[in-house]
């Protein structure tokens, strides 16, 4: 008989203890992937910390990669600047000319005056990303199409933006 | 019923009652804290789900996106646009975030926001000064023409009171519990009904057999149903009735003994009158006998008159026997009656006689002179004279002793002086005694009784030597009874 109440009880005090009062703080719970949606204007690629950044600029300028590109060789505006985004960009990159294949997924091409080889890892990055958001958006290649910078002191292997 | 109650701690009734307490309460526990558990789930899924649906139907409304990064005033506005009755939001970008409508500080999860960078819908729900919240974050993405999509950097976490969904789950809480008590409640009454069929033949049982062992063989219970404690209560009828019929038969035997003994009494005592009216005359003819004649017919005369005592003390005996005994009660002035006693048998001279007087008792004055002449008379003829009578009365008792200055009883003896027919001399194989005075001395001493109270014949030794013989009578002043 005590046997018995001691395991009736046990279990009794089992199911309390795992079944709580009222609502208990849980774990982190994921679900679908994060809202989406359009967005409008021009979209560049600045750099936070060394990291990319996307940087929205209002639609009224072209949005045509080389529109794009030229942006971002001006480098990052006033309110930019005050939230810390930087561009390792040069200046006189501007102005460039891209050309793009037959098919979407063919590879991107920007040939510029100034000289590619000597650009940082971080602002090539910023290129090719800046360059394949922009080509994307009107149509002229995919995404994650890989993008060849050629300069005045020769080319850069093609490369995919980091972030795709 | 409230004797078993008290006795038994951990009787039957006890432990059934426990048993099915236990019973009952370990079944509501699991049955209700399961379905409790259940239907918490269901709420809160219910409520996140919801919450989440809401938050995504609302950030889809602040599409596009026309401007990163975003200024204060941006991440404010939105922040507002999100906010409503049921929660208030914080959007962060980077360092930046959100400022006003946070009723709670700093409700982020670390955790949270690091799922949340990865790119997921994630919710998390915790306690903030003692209140449940739930916490819902996402990213919002930026769509790219073919389907992909980049980080904004900007996020959304919309922080919703759970204080509605807690008070639904309080209550049902509060339903189980009630639920529980209800079962309890029930089980307790299950058992003692429950306790009650397996306790009442039990009780029965109990109550038989306890009246049977007070002598009562008629005992039989009522046997119900087919179960084992109806197969006891057979057997306990069995065993009952072959007790009764063995003890009837017994009994039979004894009172045909006893009724032959009475017959035969009765039937000696015409012709004993016949030969006591011959030997009447041969004691009045013995002395003009010669020699052997005389003495033949003196002893005839004496055996006959002992044949008398005996057959009198026989149909005596008998009547105790058989019960039929009665006393005849009368008012009694004790000192008169023992003086009488003594007077009327010639042993006033001889006895040393202490009869204080004005002790009045209702006795049967037939029965006490028996009692007195037959325990004098033992005296002188087993013991030695003086020989002294003593009364004393209180309220409740009158007190005789019989004591003499002989040698004393054998205290061996002592307690089979009242048996019938018992000789403390073994020696003496003929006495003058029918060796059934003492016998029915005591059985007319246990005849008066009062109330509780019985009358007794006690035999003991003198601390000085001597037999004595207490002889107590119960009495009662106030009340006339004490007759059977």
């Amino acid at each position: 008989m005590t046997r018995r109440a001691l395991l009736a009880g046990g279990v009794l005090l089992t199911l309390l203890a795992t079944g709580g009062c009222g609502v208990r703080p849980s774990e982190v719970i994921t679900g679908r992937p994060a809202v989406s949606g359009p967005s409008r204007g021009v979209g560049l690629y600045l750099l936070a910390e060394g990291e990319l950044v996307l940087v929205l600029r209002p639609a009224s300028a072209d949005a045509s990669p080389a529109n794009a590109l030229a942006l971002l060789a001006a480098g990052p505006d006033e309110n930019e600047r005050k939230q810390g985004l930087t561009s390792e960009v040069p200046a006189g990159l501007d102005p460039v000319t891209l050309t793009s294949g037959a098919n979407r997924s063919d590879d991107l091409t920007v040939r510029t005056t100034a000289a590619a080889r000597s650009l940082s890892s971080r602002a090539a990055d910023q290129i090719i990303c800046t360059v394949a958001d922009a080509a994307a958006q009107s149509g002229l290649a995919e995404n994650s199409t890989a993008v060849t910078i050629v300069g005045s002191d020769g080319a850069r292997p093609p490369r995919p933006c980091p972030l795709s | 019923m409230t004797r078993w109650a008290s006795a038994r701690v951990l009787g039957l009734r006890v432990r059934l009652l426990l048993t099915f307490a236990l019973l009952g309460v370990t079944t509501t526990a699991a049955v209700a804290s399961g379905s409790y558990v259940q239907a918490r789930t269901v709420i809160l899924q219910q409520a996140q789900d919801a919450a989440v649906m809401s938050l995504t139907d609302q950030l889809t409304k602040v599409y596009p996106i026309v401007q990163l990064p975003p200024t204060q005033a941006d991440l404010d506005l939105l922040a507002q646009r999100l906010s409503d009755r049921q929660g208030f939001a914080v959007v962060v970008y980077r360092d930046m975030r959100s400022s006003g409508g946070a009723e709670i500080a700093d409700p982020l999860t670390p955790e949270l926001r690091r799922e949340v960078g990865d790119g997921r819908i994630a919710w998390q729900r915790i306690a903030r000064d003692g209140q449940p919240w739930l916490l819902i974050g996402t990213q919002l993405t930026l769509e790219v023409s073919d389907g992909t999509s980049r980080p904004s950097g900007l996020e959304v976490y919309s922080v919703r009171n759970l204080v509605p969904e807690q008070q639904s789950i309080d209550r049902l809480a509060t339903r189980a519990w009630q639920t529980g008590g209800l079962s309890l409640i029930l089980a307790v009454l299950l058992a003692l009904l429950a306790a009650r069929g397996v306790l009442r033949p039990v009780r029965d049982l109990g109550r038989a057999a306890r009246r049977l062992g007070e002598g009562d063989l008629s005992t039989r219970l009522t046997v119900r149903g087919a179960d084992e404690l109806a197969d006891v209560a057979r057997t306990f009828n069995d065993t009952a009735g072959t007790l009764e019929r063995q003890v009837g038969e017994l009994r039979r035997m004894e009172s045909d003994a006893r009724r032959f003994v009475a017959d035969v009494s009765h039937e000696l005592r015409t012709p004993l009158a016949a030969m006591t009216a011959v030997t009447d005359v041969l004691d009045e003819e013995a002395e003009h006998l010669p020699g052997d004649a005389g003495r033949a017919a003196r002893l005839v005369s004496r055996e006959t008159q002992n044949l008398t005592q005996l057959v009198n003390d026989l149909i005596e005996v008998s009547r105790f026997d058989s019960g039929t005994a009665r006393l005849a009660l009368d008012d009694v002035d004790v000192a008169a009656a023992v003086t009488a006693t003594l007077r009327i048998r010639g042993w006033l001279d001889r006895v040393r006689a202490e009869l204080p007087p004005g002790v009045v008792a209702r006795l049967d004055p037939r029965r006490l002179d028996v009692i007195v002449a037959n325990l004098v008379g033992n005296a002188f003829r087993h013991g030695a004279e003086p020989v002294s009578v003593r009364l004393r009365a209180d309220a409740d008792w009158v007190t005789i002793e019989v004591a003499d200055q002989g040698p004393g009883l054998d205290p061996a003896v002592l307690p089979q002086v009242f048996d019938r027919f018992y000789k403390a001399d073994t020696a003496r194989t003929r006495s003058e005694g029918s060796g059934l005075g003492l016998a029915i001395s005591w059985e007319n001493a246990r005849l008066h009784h009062h109330g509780d109270r019985r009358g007794s014949l006690v035999a003991g030794n003198a601390p000085g030597g001597g037999a004595v013989f207490t002889l107590r009578l119960p009495r009662d002043p106030a009340d006339a009874g004490g007759a059977r």
